[in-house]
């Protein structure tokens, strides 16, 4: 018996020296200094490769000093955990993050460390607006690699074609023409995935209630000087009823995802795919004749917006803990100093990937990302979930779902979205 | 075995690991977030002392109670799906019979299969448009009878508690089948020797001699479904509009999504004491009656 009470005891102390072991190592200051970094590069895409490639490099090209070490969480759950550890003051060195609405928490618990002091680096080359969509207060905390246009439409010619129409659309009325056309020859219109109930409010909602109501609406409304009951709002949101009630969607737009949703449209069993610039790679790759795959933008509503504008946002930055000191603060800016410069860029657009910066472009780019790449050119309109809270991010989301199911009307929903709004600004 | 001075030391020292784990995982959180849900916390910024203004708000919160009330249905749904069915294969699998074996890991393969695995399978069956239901339904003319499952408020909730008893009647089986074969056979023989029949037998000896493992498999089945979070999350993500939404899903969201720590921790609190109360009350009424 007291052998075995030494020997668990034994084991005891074994398991809670491994444990308090492991916190030691990282902040030990050895001769070279070990970064890590957060992101959720886990597909298998190109883009992800000109990441890691270019670490790879800057590691090899300074293995005597720095060692950058990549870990990688898949995107769904990558903010969630981001924000958990964040809670608990564990965020690794650097880490992958959103612009706008979504850092601004991160910046407001003081654990981002603000780049300004290397910002020339990236004077002239990188535009002001897209910038300043990783900017708090005047603060730079992350430099964009990429732009993400999030409202496109993709679309099969020969559908289009086959349904009487030579060009695609330009008013939201031919829109619907279109849709119905492609409904008697009994052709999905639109492959939609709703389940995670981020499409219809990012790619939909935030280019079609721009339309309506201009880009000033958002920022004023959520600083108090407007009202989500606006009129055009509430008509921007009845768009999604409308296209709901014409049957545009795939029937079970409800309960699959983003990615199942581009499936469909790639096989060909619909018409159209509203998605951002992310899917101008899987669409290619998946799509047999990519030469008869067209890239719209939004078509006119009538409203008040910009009909040249598209709704993105700078992404790609990568920000650096608050705590970073000396050595490993040193390291850290050298390195997105190295990171973000022309290799990565072309690197991107080789992959199809719309950046901000001019990148010299041949014949070898295919023509739908030359196009998506030219709508940046008309100015960016505001993200809805890049720019709200999340309460309201969160309610939106939910709040359009409802309407297509017809559980709730756009006028319910934008009352709801202001009551939260004021409530917000108690 | 008997219990000297010496060997309680030991035994003490033997429980420790675990009860240090168990405290440090278990234990700590739960008294933490008893505390965060007096608190205004987004997770970042300076916590805020708010006394019971969460809860307040809890109680006015309809979705949350819409997220109680779906959570019900799923108890519900399981103690009277999962445990009957799992009792009534276990009957009938607890004789001789040719390939028990085979019956027995066929019944248990669910509980056993990554829970991600399951949702996806199951939501490529109630697909409105290709899945295997609506098929089958429409192959033998019967289209009136195909619904888009997953995707309509009427049938979601349903759909889902499907998939919910599919996935742990196999773990009951089990369960029930281990009791049942520790029935000793002199019982049931006396019981065949009186003249009673095969129904009497399950009834007045079976079925109250394993009346204890029955009422475990209840609690559990109870506390199990009042923790359902993956199944559903993989599934419907609680939607659409927010019919299958859960507490557990319902606590996540607001936590995780909207930032709100201390709201989240109020709802896990109100989990903690609702389960409590309502484990509490169930033992009680089994535990009375039958024993």
């Amino acid at each position: 018996m007291k052998k075995l009470g030494i020997l668990v005891v034994g084991l005891l102390l074994l398991f809670l020296t491994a444990c308090g072991g492991g916190e030691e190592k990282s902040s030990g200051e050895g001769k070279v200094t070990e970064l890590t970094v957060w992101n959720d590069w886990t597909e298998n895409r190109p883009e992800y490769k000109v990441y890691k490639d270019i670490i790879a490099q800057f590691n090899e090209e300074n293995k005597d000093s720095i060692h950058v070490k990549i870990e990688s969480i898949p995107h769904d759950q990558y903010e969630t955990k981001l924000r958990t550890q964040a809670a608990g003051k564990q965020l690794p060195d650097m880490f992958r993050v959103w612009p706008g609405a979504r850092i601004q928490p991160l910046v407001e618990g003081k654990v981002l460390l603000p780049l300004n002091e290397i910002l020339d680096t990236w004077e002239g080359k990188i535009p002001e607006g897209i910038l300043k969509d990783y900017a708090v207060d005047g603060k730079q905390y992350a430099i964009p690699a990429n732009i993400s246009e999030t409202s496109l439409i993709y679309y099969h010619k020969d559908a289009v074609k086959k349904a009487g129409f030579e060009d695609f659309p330009k008013t939201y009325d031919e829109l619907k023409d279109l849709i119905k056309a492609l409904n008697d020859q009994k052709v999905t219109p639109i492959a939609l995935g709703n389940k995670s109930i981020w499409p219809l409010q990012s790619v939909y909602i935030s280019t079609i209630a721009d339309r309506f109501t201009g880009s000033e609406f958002l920022p004023n409304t959520l600083s108090g000087k407007g009202s989500f009951t606006d009129e055009n709002f509430v008509k921007a949101l009845s768009v999604i009823e409308d296209l709901a009630k014409l049957k545009a969607f795939n029937e079970d737009f409800n309960t699959i995802d983003e990615a199942q949703s581009r499936t469909i449209f790639n096989s060909g069993k619909a018409a159209m795919h509203f998605a951002g610039s992310w899917a101008i790679g899987p669409i290619l790759e998946g799509v047999e004749n990519i030469d008869n795959i067209g890239v719209a933008p939004f078509p006119s509503f009538g409203g008040e917006g910009d009909t040249a504008k598209i709704s993105g946002a700078a992404g790609g930055g990568i920000a650096l803990n608050a705590e970073l000191s000396g050595k490993k603060k040193e390291a850290a800016l050298k390195f997105l100093e190295y990171f973000y410069d022309d290799e990565l860029y072309q690197g991107l657009a080789k992959s199809n990937i719309v950046v901000p910066v001019q990148v010299e472009m041949d014949d070898s780019i295919p023509e739908i990302y030359k196009t998506a790449n030219g709508f940046a050119q008309g100015g960016l309109a505001p993200v809805y979930d890049a720019t709200l809270t999340p309460e309201l991010t969160d309610m939106i989301n939910n709040g359009l779902q409802s309407i297509t199911i017809g559980e709730k009307t756009p006028k319910q929903l934008a009352e709801e979205m202001q009551k939260e709004n004021e409530k917000g600004k108690k | 075995m008997q219990l000297t001075g010496k060997s309680k030391a030991a035994l003490i020292i033997g429980l420790l690991p675990a009860f240090l784990i168990y405290t440090v995982f278990a234990i700590y959180p739960i008294i933490q977030s008893f505390y965060y849900s007096f608190m205004e916390w987004d997770g970042f910024s300076e916590m805020e002392f708010i006394g019971l203004q969460n809860f307040e708000n809890l109680f006015q919160d309809s979705l949350f109670w819409n997220s109680v009330g779906n959570n019900i249905f799923v108890v519900i749904a399981s103690v009277f799906g999962q445990i009957p069915i799992a009792l009534f294969i276990a009957l009938l699998l607890n004789r001789k019979i040719k390939g028990l074996k085979i019956f027995r890991t066929i019944g248990f393969l669910p509980v056993v299969l990554s829970t991600v695995v399951i949702s996806l399978t199951w939501s490529l069956i109630y697909n409105t448009k290709d899945g295997m239901i609506n098929e089958i339904l429409r192959a033998v003319g019967l289209d009136f009878l195909a619904q888009n499952w997953l995707g309509d408020t009427k049938w979601s909730m349903v759909a889902v508690c499907i998939t919910v008893i599919w996935q742990f009647v196999g773990l009951y089986l089990i369960i029930f089948l281990a009791a049942l074969q520790n029935i000793p056979e002199e019982v049931k023989e006396a019981a065949k020797i009186d003249g009673a029949s095969e129904w009497m037998t399950t009834w007045k000896i079976t079925i109250p001699m394993i009346w204890d493992t029955i009422i475990v498999a209840i609690i559990l089945c109870i506390s199990g479904s009042l923790r359902t979070f993956d199944l559903i999350y993989v599934m419907t993500h609680g939607g659409p509009s927010h019919s299958t939404d859960v507490m557990a899903l319902y606590m996540f969201n607001e936590t995780f999504s909207n930032l709100k720590y201390g709201y989240g921790s109020a709802i896990s609190v109100f989990i903690f004491f609702f389960s409590l109360l309502l484990i509490g009350f169930v033992k009680k009424i089994l535990g009375q009656k039958f024993i």
